[in-house]
């Protein structure tokens, strides 16, 4: 009866639509959460062809068919609210929501589609406009950290540097970067370079097998979906401006010895080895120089960005020009500098009722300056390593060079300032991307797309090494002391171009239908073709006039080869390419947005496999379970329940195809320097050999991935839970097999050998609450863990790849990739306390050159040696779970955030001592032992300068954990009142932000954020820290 | 019309797409411009060329000199530290374990030179795409890659022992862990098989010095007898050496080691290295055209003046006290071997030499026969020393001689003691200091001068194990440590 009475008003009501006669109407749109007015909401009448934008003030007027029409309000950041008109007569007074606050009608961009977050049933995590844009990261991954569960970054302090990204884990050893699509078109962790991030709508970060199985092959290491900004029909244009300026410096700096403890100790190793006292008279030698002092600088960072936005009845667009520039804080702004300027164009065009294009351009300008980094011999590891007695500016009369020289320090360790002074580099890079995309609404539930993305770079680097003194009787000079170049020695000028261009072509259709109104599809199918190329020219050339930056140049400089110099003068080109074939379809299903399912295929070629392994296909499926719209469910307590769970399976292609060649000439500086060419008496002959091989069975990484979770809202949607668990598999690893040495040094290719897993939990928790009319709260923790192993490498489990090379006195490598272990851990000796006396040297397994005061290392093996056999895990370079602490606290005017970021269990390997006889050391070593008893620990041996027992070995004495807390984000902004700025301004908002504020960790070094991938993270050669930044900044709406 | 027309467009539009994917994931290394086994050795020019390549890893058996006398009697690994070379450290001090970097590359280093020289066997008649390249010189050229490919089992053999043999084709991944060791005496058998062979065909004189001749071979094949105890066919393959007259020893021992007195009349054999191609790879410090070995031997943080002619270095293979020792008063030899710093820099004033006593393991002593000395190098100047090692001198074609003729079936001690005191006037400069002793006591005088004569050369170590003399005259020698070395422990 009910039922029929309804149905009676709604036939009422179509009639009254029917035949009315048009009514004007006037109203109000403020936000629910704030009450100020929206200016510039677009309304329109469902159904209907008219649009109005309200005013400055929020009002609006427009003609409605009557009493019943349904207006469609929409404005940006606002959930679109469909509003039934009842009562005409006096103004309408509407409130939007802010579409954060809201959950059910929330569109996020997957793979070739958009879906409604309440259908999705993968895992995906998500990060909105607002929140990039109280962070004002550099790079865009710089907003993902500690926000967006599943995903581990590390960042490196050096301006614009690639982090580290992981997302759910290390699955692979070839490579760990996630693809990243922007605006749909599929581009690299690298070229997030380029993108500013006040451009960004949202980052969806797709992360278990039922999202990411569409990008198949290039899918197993997750999918960074970038969205940028587009404006919207009939909107009235929106100009914004923000702009900020902060100041950079270090965070703190590490303790190492003055002139006169520095004095002290050279004597000692000096004496206890037998020789003499190097420093005579101590009282002479003060503090010295501070040379971390002299190479940290202030740097600034700036940003500065204009956009506008905006639409008419046939096309939108949103325009955006931007500049960024980071200074280093190592040398400053003029020797170390990342800067960036875009404009972006993104464009649609209503062809026809029928027909849509889409242009987005971008265009950017990339400058940079760089300087050596991450090694002893680097400008801060040499500010670490040098010798503090020497005076900063150079006293010694006649001698060239402005900054002081060591005379004991006589190869590889430098003035940390000479170095400074003597780096010239510039690297200038043009890169214009973007897409074009015709979209064709066939029916209205049939859409055929086809989009063609591209990637065109430019860069033009250009590099000086000088001929400098640094000192006399030092190895490394190419200037004597009289100021006369070292015979042989020239400086050289090098210049590279490098370019290249990418695309991919992909035309897919969309297909929506239902089945009994209730059973809802949602189909897609395509194919996607993709082409990486690119090349490379370089010169160089020696002789540059006078010594000079100004003149260095290749036409500048004056050398020419002859028979005893054949690298006066050179040259190099070379290019390569990647091509990639695929067929995806996907269908998701829900029947009544309760019970959802979806399945994926894709079906990948790569140019880079065997004639037999061309394709590989991948599916995927999930499932989930809305169990709040069950009507058995019923609880006062959750709002809200989703059950969500997918299985599938991905691929990795990251290899090269395999042949079988030839290479002719010289020195080979390939991995196994497999060099040819001889000299017959001082004549030198090219020669040729075998200098690849082929492995025929060569095909893809397959992994194959489960994810159960779930979403929750619960006590009145104040709360939000989303928890994910995952596991990965991989299988057909591609890894560099071990090979028989006997099968000589042409470099052994790339087989799939080898598996993988890794497990572990994403979870975020949410809280939001409005208290009374000014006060808002949200805050919010997320949590990652990823447990990785190698679970096989080659059939004896005896391939292994090591990495995390340093030098401290010999080469040394820390990190190895092997069977059994965690990806990357950190292998060396464990110790345990120092010899005291002889007796106990005696009476220990057998260790060369040990004497008191000597580390004792443990005979892990227990075979009364201690030999290499004994290393063992010493560290794990990865945290063992991250955390993410994000408050937001709104009261009036006020707005405040505070990010902090805790990374647990990740250990940090000491790496930027040289070790050297004359080099400087960390402070700790005032604690050494120095006679029976005086101390036990590890970590503070005797000091000598011969050290037989090897103390310096890789072992656990370098390995300190480096958990960390970090309070990487303050932000206190102004909102000014609209009726102090309305007649200029619709918004206009001042803040004060310290990035970096504070940093707790026991690690003794600069930072213990360590980015370098699989092999090198964590691993502390001397690192980049990253600076902290206090800075003003300004948001405009116009 | 329209209809059928875009649908008959559409599907030759779809069917053209799809047979072009093929191509679009297919893939010919020419796309990237690069050659291929299929596309060389088409001409005489690619097989002279790949045979060029075949003496390369000569050169990266850099190592095997400082650990023939490291292990010895003669030196000490010394460097900055215990840390600093590793591996010449656990070798000085018979500390080996299974991973030793210097072993493993020497073992790699020669087996790549035994891949190239099969893979040229392999094709030899032809290519790989069938075709018979032929050209006068072909066997003479052939004739260099079996010494070559003689000289690196050779190398393995008294380094390791039994070794993996293979002489067919250059391997793959296929056959990774697939060898066992062959016994010695078969190792041996295929050097004499390859020796013989290069004998049959090389000229006696190479127009490009550094070249194999065919004395070479044959004094190579006498070593190779020699280490078997087949002193009769040592005996006659030397002696063929000796009467061919193309060698003399030099009056000054010391002038032999400059770089004026490479390929010099005494020069039968040596491993050619230069500094024309400046080197850079700290990746592969032995892969360049240089001598690394040069640098390790240099005085460490050596200055003085520029008319002080040696370079710095790092206190690497030092020879011995020992050593110094056994050399008589008046013997040339003593100081064109070893150099005293202390006692240079107090004979030598007016050079103002200041230097760093070696940090690890000093003998004040240093290798004068290899020390760098200034403008002999280039590019990375501790990569690119020019200095060649000078492998089989005449001097030690006539010592070999010596003891073979004194140990052969039918002894000839006249004969050896004249070879021998050949090499003894040459070291005193006079007759006063010649052996007349015979037998026993004369195959001891041999062996003796041959430490004397060929100190600092790489072969002490190699020559104790032969004559069984190791235990006695090497502290901490165990045999089966360093004695036909351990597997490298990737096989």
């Amino acid at each position: 009866m009910k039922l029929k009475l309804g149905m009676l008003c709604l036939s009422l009501l179509a009639a009254g639509f029917l035949l009315g006669q048009s009514i004007t109407i006037s109203g109000k749109v403020s936000s629910k959460s704030s009450g100020d007015p929206l200016a510039g909401a677009n309304i329109t009448v469902k159904g209907g062809s008219t649009t109005v934008a309200t005013d400055a003030k929020g009002s609006f007027t427009m003609s409605v068919p009557g009493p019943g029409s349904v207006l469609v309000i929409s404005y940006v950041g606002m959930k679109t609210l469909e509003f039934t008109v009842v009562n005409t007569n006096s103004p309408l007074l509407i409130q939007l929501e802010d579409a954060a606050a809201s959950t059910g009608q929330e569109v996020i961009v997957v793979g070739y589609g958009t879906q409604r977050v309440t259908k999705v049933s993968g895992a995906i995590s998500t990060i909105k406009s607002a929140d990039i844009e109280k962070l004002r990261p550099v790079r865009a991954e710089e907003a993902l950290q500690g926000v967006l569960p599943g995903v581990n970054v590390i960042q490196s302090g050096s301006p614009g540097s690639k982090p580290t990204v992981l997302i759910r884990g290390i699955p692979s050893f070839s490579g760990t970067d996630p693809v990243v699509v922007i605006d749909g078109v599929p581009q690299t962790l690298t070229d997030l370079n380029s993108l500013n991030a006040a451009d960004i709508e949202s980052i969806n970060v797709l992360k278990d097998a039922a999202t990411t199985a569409i990008y198949g092959v290039k899918g197993g290491n997750g999918v960074i979906v970038v969205t940028t900004r587009t404006g919207r029909k009939n909107q009235k244009t929106e100009i914004g401006i923000n702009s900020s300026y902060g100041i950079q410096e270090v965070m703190n700096t590490v303790g190492v010895l003055n002139a006169s403890e520095y004095g002290a100790m050279i004597n000692e190793g000096s004496t206890v080895a037998g020789g003499n006292a190097i420093f005579p008279n101590l009282s002479l030698l003060g503090v010295g120089t501070n040379w971390q002092n002299e190479v940290f600088k202030t740097a600034s960072v700036q940003t500065h960005n204009i956009s506008a936005r905006g639409g008419s009845e046939k096309m939108n667009y949103f325009l955006s020009g931007g500049f960024l520039s980071q200074g280093g804080i190592v040398g400053g702004n003029d020797k170390s500098v990342f800067s960036r300027a875009n404009l972006t164009a993104n464009l649609n065009f209503d062809l026809s009722n029928k027909v849509r294009l889409i242009i987005n351009t971008t265009g950017v300008r990339l400058d940079g300056k760089g300087l050596q980094e991450n090694s002893f011999n680097s400008v801060l590891g040499s500010a670490l390593n040098f010798d503090p007695t020497v005076p900063v500016l150079n006293n010694a009369a006649g001698t060239p060079g402005k900054y002081g020289f060591s005379n004991l320090l006589l190869s590889e360790v430098f003035n940390p300032l000479t170095k400074l002074d003597n780096t010239f580099n510039k690297n200038v890079g043009t890169k214009i991307y973007g897409k074009f995309e015709l979209q064709y609404d066939v029916l209205s539930n049939l859409k055929l797309t086809s989009r063609f993305g591209y990637t065109k770079y430019d860069g033009n680097s250009r590099s000086f090494t000088p001929l400098v003194f640094y000192g006399p009787s030092n190895v490394d000079n190419s200037l004597n002391a009289d100021g006369s170049t070292v015979a042989g020695k020239h400086n050289s000028v090098a210049h590279e171009k490098a370019s290249n261009f990418n695309f991919t072509w992909e035309s897919f259709a969309n297909y929506n239908f239902k089945i009994k109104d209730d059973h809802h599809f949602e189909t897609v199918l395509g194919f996607s073709v993709a082409k990486i190329s690119g090349n490379a020219a370089g010169a160089t050339r020696q002789d540059v006039p006078f010594n000079s930056w100004e003149f260095a140049d290749f036409t500048a400089a004056t050398g020419n080869n002859n028979a005893t110099n054949s690298n006066a003068l050179g040259g190099y080109y070379y290019q390569y390419f990647r091509r990639n074939l695929s067929f995806f379809g996907r269908v998701n299903y829900d029947y009544k947005d309760r019970y959802l399912a979806s399945f994926t295929a894709r079906r990948d070629g790569s140019y880079a496999f065997g004639v037999d392994n061309k394709y590989a296909n991948f599916f995927s499926g999930s499932a989930g379970w809305v169990v709040s719209r069950e009507k058995f469910f019923k609880s006062d307590f959750i709002d809200h329940l989703k059950i969500r769970g997918s299985y599938g399976s991905i691929g990795n292609e990251n290899v090269d195809p395999q042949y079988v060649g030839i290479v002719t000439g010289g020195p080979s500086y390939g991995s196994t320097a497999n060099s040819n060419g001889y000299s017959f008496n001082d004549v030198f002959f090219p020669g040729s050999t075998v200098g690849s091989a082929a492995n025929e069975a060569l095909r893809w990484e397959k992994q194959l991935q489960v994810n159960a979770g779930f979403d929750m809202t619960f006590f009145k949607r104040r709360f939000s839970l989303t928890a994910d668990y995952f596991q990965k598999k991989v299988d057909g690893l591609l890894f560099t097999p071990s090979a028989s040495l006997y099968l000589g040094t042409v470099p052994i290719p790339t087989a799939n050998i080898g598996s993988t897993k890794s497990s572990g939990i994403d979870l975020t928790l949410g809280y939001n609450q409005t208290i009374g009319k000014s006060f808002k709260l949200n805050t919010s923790f997320t949590f990652t863990t990823a447990k990785n192993e190698v679970t096989a490498t080659n059939s004896d489990g005896t391939a292994k790849i090591l990495g995390g090379y340093y030098f401290n006195g010999q080469s040394q490598s820390v990190t190895v990739f092997e069977k059994g272990q965690t990806p990357g851990y950190f292998l060396g000796y464990k110790t345990m306390g120092l010899f005291q006396n002889a007796a106990e040297i005696a009476a220990a397994p057998v260790q060369t050159g040990a004497v008191p005061g000597d580390i004792r290392f443990v005979d892990v093996n227990g075979d009364g040696v201690i030999s290499a056999a004994d290393q063992t895990k010493i560290g794990d370079p990865f945290p063992d779970f991250t955390i993410g602490w994000n408050l937001g606290l709104e009261f009036k005017n006020f707005d405040f955030t505070a990010f902090t970021y805790a990374s647990v269990g990740n250990d940090v390997y000491s790496a930027w001592e040289r070790n050297a006889n004359y080099s400087n050391k960390y402070r700790a070593i005032l604690a050494r032992w120095t006679g029976e008893n005086t101390t036990n620990d590890s970590r503070y041996p005797r000091y000598s300068f011969t050290d037989a027992n090897s103390n310096i070995r890789v072992s656990d004495r370098y390995v300190e954990d480096g958990s960390f807390i970090k309070i990487k984000n303050l932000q206190l902004g102004y909102t000014f009142p609209a009726k102090m700025t309305k007649n200029v301004f619709s918004r206009l908002r001042f803040y004060v932000q310290v990035k970096n504020a504070i940093t707790l960790t026991k690690y003794s070094g600069f930072d213990p954020e360590i980015a370098g991938g699989i092999l090198d993270s964590g691993i502390d050669r001397g690192a980049y820290p990253q600076a902290r930044t206090y800075s003003v900044g300004l948001d405009i709406k116009l | 019309m329209k209809k059928l027309i875009i649908a008959t467009l559409g599907l030759a539009l779809t069917a053209t797409f799809f047979s072009s994917c093929k191509k679009w994931v297919d893939y010919n290394p020419h796309e990237d411009y690069r050659i291929t086994d299929l596309d060389y050795l088409k001409s005489e020019s690619h097989y002279r060329t790949m045979a060029v390549s075949v003496y390369t890893p000569l050169q990266w058996l850099n190592q095997a000199v400082p650990v023939g006398d490291i292990a010895s009697d003669n030196a000490v690994s010394g460097g900055e530290n215990a840390s600093d070379v590793l591996s010449l450290q656990q070798i000085d001090d018979y500390t080996l374990t299974p991973v030793n970097s210097t072993l493993t590359e020497l073992w790699q280093a020669a087996y790549e030179g035994i891949n190239r020289a099969n893979y040229m066997h392999q094709y030899k008649q032809t290519n790989k795409a069938g075709e018979t390249i032929n050209f006068a010189g072909k066997d003479a050229l052939y004739g260099e890659i079996y010494f070559l490919r003689a000289y690196y089992y050779f190398h393995l053999v008294r380094f390791f022992g039994d070794v993996p043999l293979f002489t067919d084709k250059r391997l793959g991944l296929s056959e990774s862990q697939s060898l066992q060791r062959a016994p010695k005496a078969d190792v041996y058998k295929q050097i004499e098989t390859d020796l013989t062979a290069a004998i049959a065909t090389l000229p006696a004189v190479q127009v490009e010095k550094g070249r194999i001749t065919k004395y070479a071979a044959q004094a190579l094949l006498g070593k190779v007898y020699l280490y078997q105890s087949k002193f009769d066919a040592a005996a006659t393959v030397l002696e063929s050496v000796i009467t061919s007259n193309a060698f003399s020893l030099v009056s000054n021992f010391s002038g032999m080691y400059l770089a004026t007195g490479e390929n010099g009349p005494e020069s039968v054999f040596e491993i050619q290295y230069s500094n024309t191609s400046p080197y850079y790879n700290w990746g592969g410090v032995t892969r360049g055209q240089g001598n690394l070995s040069v640098q390790q031997c240099g005085i460490r943080g050596l200055n003085g003046s520029a008319a002080m002619p040696y370079s710095a270095g790092w206190s690497t293979n030092l020879p011995t006290a020992n050593l110094a020792n056994a050399y008589a008063a008046g013997d040339q030899r003593k100081a064109a071997t070893i150099l005293d710093i202390e006692a240079y820099k107090t004979a030598n004033p007016s050079f103002g030499i200041t230097y760093q006593v070696a940090p690890f393991k000093n003998t004040g002593l240093y290798n004068q026969k290899y020390l760098p000395r200034k403008g002999e190098t280039s590019g990375q100047v501790e990569l690119n020393y020019l200095n060649n090692f000078r492998t089989i001198r005449y001097a030690e074609v006539l010592l070999m001689a010596a003891e073979a003729f004194n140990r052969s079936t039918s002894p000839n001690d006249t004969k050896a003691q004249g070879y021998l005191n050949q090499v003894r006037q040459r070291a005193f400069s006079d007759n006063l200091h010649n052996i007349t002793a015979t037998g026993a006591t004369l195959k001891q005088a041999i062996w003796d001068e041959r430490r004397l004569e060929l100190a600092m050369e790489g072969d002490r170590f190699f020559d104790l194990v032969r004559t069984g003399q190791a235990a006695a005259k090497i502290t901490g020698f165990q045999s089966g440590k360093m004695n036909y070395s351990r597997f490298p422990s990737r096989k």
